[in-house]
């Protein structure tokens, strides 16, 4: 028998019949054509089940493909405790600001006529910045939203023949968080007053103004005092918690 | 089930394309082998310095920065693309049954891409890279990397146009659709961000590419081996051949979708990170299918991979890209994803690709060809039982201690006000098993290359009967009995 070495460069040469020396190819398997085998129920369910989550993450985060939006709602690191959620805590953002995010979202009832500027639509529906109603006390802007207006009215000079209608199927949670985003964003407020308006005094609005059955009329809001507010205590932007022992603060 | 013999002449024709494939298959095998030596000596000097900052303060050289995109530059480059271009030409050959010609030309190109990749690798560790992750190298090292690349791969498609068999095997799809995808991400990344995109898109571009390198050329590739191997092996067909092929049409219409959900809540418009981070799940769509499919092909010989490296290495593989596709689609989501984004979690992810399942199959396919290509048996079994079981250890420690130091690290980075260093204190424990897993690694690859250069030399086993990783018992020398089995 040649030596192995012989036989090697022999068949590096290409002068020795390559089956000689591979055993390996000798001993492989044909490959065969595929199989036409099928899948279970099983596997149709997990696919369905795939396409529901991948198509649950394509829509709640796209937010309607818009090129302006960067930033999706949904996205905001959130700490697990055990990875330092204490300190997550001590950084809790102040209540004001949770309280104008959520009147921004009430807001959205309200886009269609004020649009999302405030500033109406000329002619048709009256501006939220620079109106009177707006800046003045929140007694007339609480009464408003619960019973609504109707035309004739004039906001800022302007006069506008509309109705807008009665929001108090809104809760009291609701109705004060809108307003006090409306104050706080559109309004120009007087000189001491944060534009915060609480569910306390919602609820003490509804009350007071229980006895109204069909959207105000100009004249019957007038009758508010302008600069009339709300009873009920101011609260602290940082905590939302009520200053001044509860006792209402005064009017004026 | 019996299997028909192949006939003398099927014989002689397999023998002559393996011949043909001999020496630039071989240059790859090697060369690559010795990269990831490289690489992986890299990864472990770059983990150690992320463990114990202050090593080597003077020398600015060892600095992690430079360190660790040396060693992914080294990995994916000088190792992974390498050893998947060698598999590509032999799997290519042997499915179209024709002998690769242009040796020479492939040679001289393949000389062209190691010394691309020595410039990449050079570039970043001498300090003139850039902070682009795998595309940080000098901007006029990747016409280089590029040009050789084509040069290489561009005769794989004329091997397919002159394809001899009768029907078009689903490996064969997999290897042109990886062939003629990588150029296209690889020019598009490369021009845009060289060429003046705004830097922000640059970042969402390099996590594109990555995420596409994954998807869309090293999946094809292992699924090519997978889809030859498995069957080859267990000497069955594969269970079904229409849902091999609907497979591949789904991961080749999603792949490119993927990479920008690893920034989610960046500066870009939401649907980009949203559209993404669909892709990245639906595409676990394809890669179950093509998972379950070839476990159910090798239902009933669990043996098998008992004692085939090839077959071991393959399916080993396979599962990493399950676990894999599984892990990128829960990180792309919202849930998960913005705790874990920037953080050791998405090395681990990456190095998990790269070494867990796509060099962990294409070991499959080098144990597979080599044999056949030198004419001799791997020296020692043992070896390459070792070489599975600390790659296996290895890539293992690191994927996990990675995703919990991961989740560590990205919570301490949602505590806005927290000081950027405790994210990294409180993770830094997490980077010894980073560091373990390289040395692990790394010992098993110096074993590789040591029975790699055994072979390449001619010092291969002249025996009948394949190398394995246990003797079967009783009948450890006989090919007959061993038959298929490497």
């Amino acid at each position: 028998m040649a030596s192995e070495e012989q036989k090697n460069i022999d068949y590096e040469q290409g002068t020795v019949s390559a089956v000689e020396l591979h055993d390996s190819v000798r001993r492989e398997n044909p490959l065969h054509p595929g199989g036409e085998g099928t899948v279970g129920i099983s596997v149709l369910v997990a696919s369905a089940f795939i396409l529901i989550l991948g198509g649950g993450q394509l829509f709640s985060t796209s937010n309607g493909f818009r090129d302006s939006i960067y930033i999706s709602e949904n996205y905001q690191p959130t700490p697990k405790p055990s990875l330092g959620g204490a300190d997550a805590e001590g950084v809790a953002v102040a209540w004001i600001v949770d309280w104008t995010k959520d009147g921004k979202k009430v807001y959205n009832n309200c886009i269609a006529c004020h649009q999302a500027s405030g500033l109406g639509i000329p002619g048709q529906f009256p501006p939220l910045v620079g109106s009177e109603w707006v800046d003045g006390g929140t007694a007339r802007l609480g009464a408003i939203l619960l019973h609504g207006i109707n035309g004739p009215f004039k906001v800022a000079g302007q006069s506008y023949n509309q109705l807008m209608p009665a929001w108090n199927s809104l809760n009291d949670e609701k109705i004060a968080q809108v307003i006090t985003y409306i104050r706080r964003e559109f309004g120009s407020l007087p000189e001491g007053d944060d534009g915060v308006v609480t569910t306390d005094m919602m609820k003490a609005a509804r009350e007071q103004f229980s006895g109204q059955a069909t959207p105000y009329t100009e004249a019957e809001l007038l009758a508010i005092p302008e600069s009339e507010n709300l009873p009920g205590s101011k609260v602290d932007l940082e905590t939302g918690e009520p200053v001044g022992g509860g006792e209402p603060v005064a009017e004026g | 089930m019996t299997v028909p013999q192949p006939t003398p002449e099927e014989i002689e024709e397999r023998a002559t394309i393996d011949r043909s494939t001999r020496f630039p298959v071989m240059f790859f095998f090697t060369s690559a082998a010795a990269w990831l030596l490289a690489a992986t000596l890299l990864g472990f000097l770059s983990s150690l310095k992320l463990r114990v900052p202050g090593l080597w303060d003077e020398c600015q050289f060892m600095g992690y920065g430079r360190l660790f995109p040396a060693h992914m530059n080294a990995l994916v480059y000088g190792w992974a693309m390498q050893a998947g271009i060698g598999v590509m030409l032999w799997l290519m050959a042997r499915l179209t049954r024709n002998p690769l010609r242009h040796i020479t030309a492939i040679l001289v190109a393949g000389h062209l891409w190691n010394a691309g990749v020595a410039l990449a690798v050079c570039t970043v560790w001498f300090g003139f890279g850039n902070s682009v992750p795998l595309l940080d190298f000098s901007a006029w090292v990747w016409p280089i990397i590029a040009l050789s690349y084509t040069l290489i791969v561009v005769w794989v498609i004329p091997m397919f146009r002159q394809r001899r068999a009768s029907l078009t095997y689903v490996s064969e799809m997999y290897l042109v659709g990886a062939a003629i995808w990588f150029p296209w991400i690889f020019l598009t990344a490369n021009i845009l961000i060289n060429k003046g995109t705004a830097p922000v898109m640059g970042a969402g571009l390099s996590a594109w590419y990555i995420t596409n390198l994954i998807y869309f050329w090293m999946a094809p590739v292992s699924l090519a081996v997978a889809y030859y191997i498995i069957p080859k092996i267990s000497g069955r067909p594969i269970f079904s051949y229409p849902l091999a092929t609907a497979s591949f049409w789904l991961l080749a219409f999603l792949a490119g979708w993927t990479g920008f959900s690893r920034f989610m809540g960046g500066p870009f418009p939401a649907w980009m990170s949203a559209v993404s981070g669909a892709a990245t799940i639906f595409i676990l769509l394809a890669v179950f299918a093509t998972v379950i499919n070839l476990m159910i092909t090798l239902k009933g010989c669990s043996k098998l991979w008992e004692y085939s490296p090839s077959l071991r290495f393959t399916v080993f593989g396979m599962l990493m890209l399950a676990l894999y596709a599984v892990l990128s689609a829960l990180s792309s989501t919202y849930s998960f994803g913005k705790n874990l984004q920037f953080s050791h979690f998405i090395v681990g992810l990456d190095t998990l690709a790269f070494y867990g399942f796509f060099s962990m199959t294409i070991f499959g396919a080098i144990y597979f060809i080599v044999p056949r290509i030198t004419g001799a048996e791997w020296p020692s079994g043992d070896r390459i039982r070792t070489h599975f079981w600390f790659s296996t250890y290895g890539i293992l420690t690191l994927v996990i201690t990675m995703l919990i130091g991961g989740i560590a690290q990205g919570g301490d980075m949602a505590v806005w006000d927290r000081a950027f260093s405790t994210s990294y204190v409180n993770s830094s424990a997490y980077v010894v098993g980073r560091a373990t897993a390289w040395a692990l690694i790394g010992y098993s690859n110096f074993l590789f290359l040591y029975q790699l250069a055994q072979m390449f030399l001619g010092r291969g086993r002249k025996s009948e009967g394949p190398t394995l990783i246990h003797a079967k018992p009783g009948e450890a020398n006989s090919a007959k009995a061993a038959a298929g089995l490497s």
